[in-house]
Parts: structure tokens; sequence; C-alpha cells
């Protein structure tokens, strides 16, 4: 699959910019935004596939008369060579906060955003906003746009027969201990192809710091996983999404949004196959997707225009509702459809909402480590 | 003995058919599934072309890779038999092993640093030159026609290799000029190879992914880029439909094309 290489590329690509394009962002000024008026107004809009309403665009180009230009990418490695070339020609990105965003940030790849224009960022959720406050000190080049989790798929009638009608499914265990994953290896069960995710469910459900660094955490992660390694099928990142849906697995270590939409298709191919998402009591890994202008953004001005326009609660939420991911906006709960609302796998309890732990970027060494270890985890070694 | 040949013969062809054309006929029959699932079948449809219709964004990126891959192969048929030409007729002018390697270079390496190497060469023209003021329609296409010159020119060149020399001598000793030979002699008989040229390069532009990723600007995402991106929703079985369509339009210039090399074929003898 050709596109696997993309972030190997993507790393070439920043070798590069570091010594050629570094030189673009401060190169291009701030897009002045009274040329920005004079002619066609204009926005080039940079996102992932699917993660805006159907009418979200039209309602917004009636609205302003601002004409989108609106382009999908399929992974955050894409959007980053693209940023680093320089001059990519988009006015507003969607990076993930962690890892890439915040690499982002300390390459100088965004523009501070002008709050002034920004009167919906009241709106925002204080505690979503501090979550990045590592990532973007002072949150002053990220508006954060959903956020999600990492938490177990499962398929409920063949777990449920397998471990009993009274087993809590809760837990982690359902992967990581040995005499529970023994149980479902023969129906399947898939982890997802990412060390962050893999030795940061590991290290919750060992209680301990998934951000931990030193402290024999890769040596730990690396043991559990060992133990249950031969009951789990597959190691792949989106696989699992149909494999759920079709009942071909019963337990997957999945993103809340996906696990979501497998359930969304098994009920609507009416196949008998039930599928349901928890957050694990022992707590999850927090992912924040993130919107910002990069530094040589050819419509400044009209990008504010859009991320001022993405802060109202009337916008965001039919968003969240087509997504069914939770939104950063706090104001626009309310107006979410009432069973994307009260999803506890999409809006968490407050209790569950304690246990979230956002992924800290580590030492170099460190996560050059966890990706070997995670190399040897997966082939079994 | 005689009688066994046969079965055996057809049931390796039979394998090799299947192996062939059953993913594509099964891309063609779930394109009338109900389902959402594309693996799943809940009965027959025609509400994935209906839906289709109404995707501006991926009928928009389809017709823009029809385009680019249009032009693609129209540059890169007459820039590649100009290489093909020189190769093959102009005898042993300096620059030639040079100009063979270069030309073929490209066949072997990987896409990805094609992609890069040109991405970088755009950005750096556009902060030296301001050209190309943006990366769009106009630089994907020229990295498209970068690459499939090369697949051009071996076509071009073994087919002109394979020529009798002596037509064209002829008609230089009856008196025509060097460009009327070209015209009207070498031309119409590599034809079959300037059209096999360009039916690869179209293939081959319309298909390409990495080096569009990269040589893309705002406003040009090609059919390619478009339905890779989906692949983190799932895809549709809209995509199985368009596929559908894809399949019939390359059929039908498949056999336009084969029929008219067949006539060629037989008018030449």
């Amino acid at each position: 699959m050709p596109p696997a290489r993309l972030p190997a590329l993507a790393l070439l690509a920043l070798a590069l910019a570091a010594c050629g394009g570094g030189k673009a962002p401060d190169a291009a000024s701030p897009a002045d935004p009274a040329a920005a008026q004079q002619g066609p107004r204009q926005l080039n809009i940079y996102n992932w596939s699917d993660y805006v309403a159907e009418d979200t665009i039209a309602r917004f180009e009636k609205e302003t008369g601002i004409k989108v230009v609106y382009d999908v990418y399929d992974s955050n490695e894409m959007l980053e060579a693209k940023l680093l070339a320089g001059s990519s020609g988009y006015d507003v990105v969607f990076p993930s906060a962690r890892p890439f965003a915040q690499r982002h940030i300390l390459a100088n790849l965004y523009l501070p955003l002008d709050r002034a224009k920004l009167p919906g960022w009241g709106n925002l959720d204080p505690a979503v906003l501090a979550a990045l406050e590592d990532v973007d000190p002072g949150n002053r080049h990220l508006v954060p746009y959903m956020w999600g989790t990492t938490g177990i798929g499962y398929n409920v009638a063949k777990v449920r027969e397998r471990l009993g009608a009274d087993f809590p499914i809760d837990s982690w265990n359902l992967i990581f201990d040995p005499a529970v994953a023994a149980k479902l290896g023969d129906c399947g069960i898939a982890v997802l192809d990412d060390e962050q995710e893999g030795f940061g469910a590991a290290l919750i459900y060992l209680g301990r710091d998934p951000n931990g660094v030193g402290g024999g955490e890769i040596e730990a992660a690396a043991e559990l996983f060992g133990k249950v390694r031969p009951f789990i099928r597959y190691f792949h990142s989106s696989k699992y999404i149909d494999d759920l849906a079709n009942g071909e697995i019963c337990v997957a270590m999945g993103y809340n949004g996906d696990v979501l939409q497998a359930r969304d298709r098994a009920s609507e191919a009416a196949n008998g196959v039930e599928v349901a998402y928890v957050i694990p009591k022992e707590g999850a890994l927090r992912w924040i997707d993130s919107a910002a202008i990069p530094t040589d953004a050819p419509h400044a001005a009209n990008a504010l225009v859009f991320l001022e326009f993405l802060l109202r609660p009337d916008v965001i939420a039919p968003i969240s509702d087509y997504v069914s991911y939770a939104s950063a906006n706090l104001a626009a709960k309310p107006l979410v459809d009432e069973s994307v609302r009260n999803d506890p796998g999409i809006y968490p309890a407050p209790e569950v909402l304690a246990r979230l732990v956002d992924p800290k970027k580590l030492p170099e060494n460190e996560s050059r480590a966890r990706v070997r270890a995670w190399t040897s985890i997966k082939s079994g070694s | 003995m005689n009688g066994r040949k046969p079965f055996v013969l057809y049931t390796a062809m039979a394998f090799g058919y299947a192996f062939l054309y059953l993913p594509i006929v099964a891309v063609i029959a779930y394109s009338f599934n109900k389902s959402r699932m594309v693996t799943v079948w809940g009965g027959f449809s025609l509400k994935w072309y209906g839906e289709l219709a109404g995707n501006t964004q991926i009928l928009d990126a389809a017709q823009r890779s029809l385009l680019i891959a249009a032009l693609t192969a129209t540059l890169a048929v007459c820039l590649g038999t100009l290489a093909g030409l020189a190769l093959a007729r102009f005898g042993r002018f300096s620059g030639r092993n040079l100009l063979s390697l270069l030309t073929s270079a490209p066949l072997v390496m990987p896409e990805v640093m094609l992609g890069l190497s040109a991405l970088l060469l755009f950005v750096s023209l556009e902060q030296l030159v301001g050209w190309p003021e943006r990366r769009g329609l106009t630089t994907i296409t020229i990295a498209h026609v970068t690459f499939c010159i090369c697949y051009v020119t071996v076509i071009v060149r073994s087919r002109l290799v394979q020529m009798d020399h002596s037509v064209e001598e002829a008609a230089m000793d009856l008196g025509a000029r060097p460009w009327k030979v070209f015209f009207v002699i070498t031309l119409p008989l590599i034809a079959p190879a300037l059209l096999a040229g360009w039916l690869l390069a179209f293939t081959l532009s319309l298909d390409d992914l990495v080096v569009s990723s990269f040589t893309s600007g705002p406003g040009a995402s090609t059919l390619p880029m478009v339905i890779y991106s989906k692949v983190k929703l799932g895809v549709t079985p809209e995509i199985n439909a368009l596929a559908t369509l894809v399949i019939l339009f390359v059929a039908a210039g498949v056999t336009i094309a084969g029929w008219m090399l067949h006539r060629q074929g037989k008018a030449t003898g």
C-alpha cells in the first residue's frame, strides 16, 4: 500500500524543510487583511474527509459571501509535509494537537490568533483549553475542534456469550488480562497499530502513568503484551471498523468515533451484530483535534471569519451530530442531538472525564525506544 | 492424451481470467448493493449512483483527474516521441547515453522521491521567480508528464528500432524533406506506439496518488486523493459506483483503441 510510506517521507520532508524551508514562514508576512479583502473573497480549507456537517460550508459561503475551496487529506503526515514545504496555499487546517500541532507550533508554522476577531472564544470548554496548554502555551495558535477517546469497542452478544451475562464489561482487562483474553481470543481481539495508544492503554491498565519515563514503563508494558499476545489477532488502525460491524472480531482497542461508526454500520446493515463502546474504568487516552491558520495563509483574514463561524454553537452542534464526536464548544452541548449528547462514549460523565489522560510529548530517545519495543511486541518476540 | 490438453489449458485460462477480473466483477456487483457496508449484500439498489450524481466533491475530482490525465498523456506523447526519435534515429551524438539514462531513470525511481523532489522544485521556483504562483492543476500535470515521458520514450524507441529504416530512406531519395518524411512516413508507421504510449500515460496519471498528493494545492484534489482520504471513515459503495463507471469508460476506450490498432494492422499488412 503506497500511502503507508507517507510517514517516512513526511520525516524526510521535515529534514529537508529544516534546512531550506525554514525561511518560508518568515519571508511571507502575515497576510494583510486589507489586501485580502480586495481580491475575490476566498478561503482555502484543508481538512480531514467528512469532518464537517454536510451543509457547513454552503452555509458559511451564503452568510459571508466568501468562496470556499475545500480539500481533504488522509493523514496528519500529509498535512505536515505540505505545511513544512511552505506556501501550501491553505488558510485553515485541522491538525491533531498531539504530536502534530505541537511540532508545528515549535516550527513556527501557525499564525497567532487575533482574539479580538474571535468573540465566540468564550464558548470553548476551559478544561479542553487547559489540556492544550502544554501543546500551545497561552492557547495562542490553536482553536480546539473535536475531541475523543481511545477505549474498547466490542460485540455485545459474543462477549456476553463467552464471559457470562454478569461479567462487568468496563475494563481494559478484556484485552490485558490473560484469563479473560484467552476466552475472547478465538473470536478476535484487535489492537491499534500505534505505539502511543498501545503503551498508553497498557500502562493505564497497570495503574501507571502513560507519560512516565525511565521507571521501567516500556518493559512493564512489553511484558503485559507478551502474556496476551497469542490472543491478539492483529494490530491495525482502521481495519477493525468493518470487522466489528461484520462480527469478524469481538473486541477492539479503538477510537470512539470509529467504534460508533462500526455500530451504525452494523445497525444499518441489520446483520444482527450489536457493537458498543466503553471507556474503561481505569482510564483512557484522550485526543484533541484543532484548527489553525498557517503562517503563510493567503487569506488569513477570511480564515479568522471562518474560525469565528465554527465557534458559534449553532454551527458546531450539527457538526457534532454528523461526525459523532464531542466538540470543544461547551455552549454547543445543549444544541447537540440527544442521541449524541447522552452517549457516554461521546460525552463521558464527569467522573470518567477525570480519568482521561492527555499523552505528553516524550523525550526523543524514549519515543524511539517505544517504537522499537512496539515492533517486537507486534511480532510477538 | 490429446483430448485432455485443451481441458487443462481451459482450466488455466479460467483461473487466469478469474484472478484478473473477479475483483472487478465484485466491485461492479457491490455498486448495486443497498447496504452501506461494502462487504455485506443488502439487496439490489441504484441509490449509490444517485448519491454519486449529487456528490460534487467526487465528481469534480473525477473531472479534474480526467483532464490532468488527458493533458499529461498528450504532452508526454509529444515529448516522449521526440526523445525516442532522437535515441533511435540520430546516430551517435554527444550526450546520447546520458539522454538514454535520464529518460529511463524515472522508471525505476520510487514515486515518493519523484513527488518530493517535484514539490521542492515548485516551492523553490515560487520563491525565486514567482512561478508557479501556487500549486494546482499545472504543477500536477508537469510532475505527471515528467514520469510519463519515459514510458512513452521506451515504447516509441522500440517501435522505431523495429521499423524498417529503408522506407524513410526511400522517401528521402525521392526528394522528401526531413520534416515531410517524419509527418508522412514515420508518424503513421509509429502511430500504434503513440496510441499505446498515450493510453499508458493516461492510465498512469489517472492512477497516481503519491506524486499528485505532493504537487497539488488548494482546489486541486485528484480522484485518488479524494478516495484515499475517505478510507479513514470507511469507503462507501458510492466509490464502487464510480469505479463501475470508470471501468465502463476504460473498457470502451480500450475497445476503440484495439479496433483502431486492428484496422491499422490490416491496412499496413
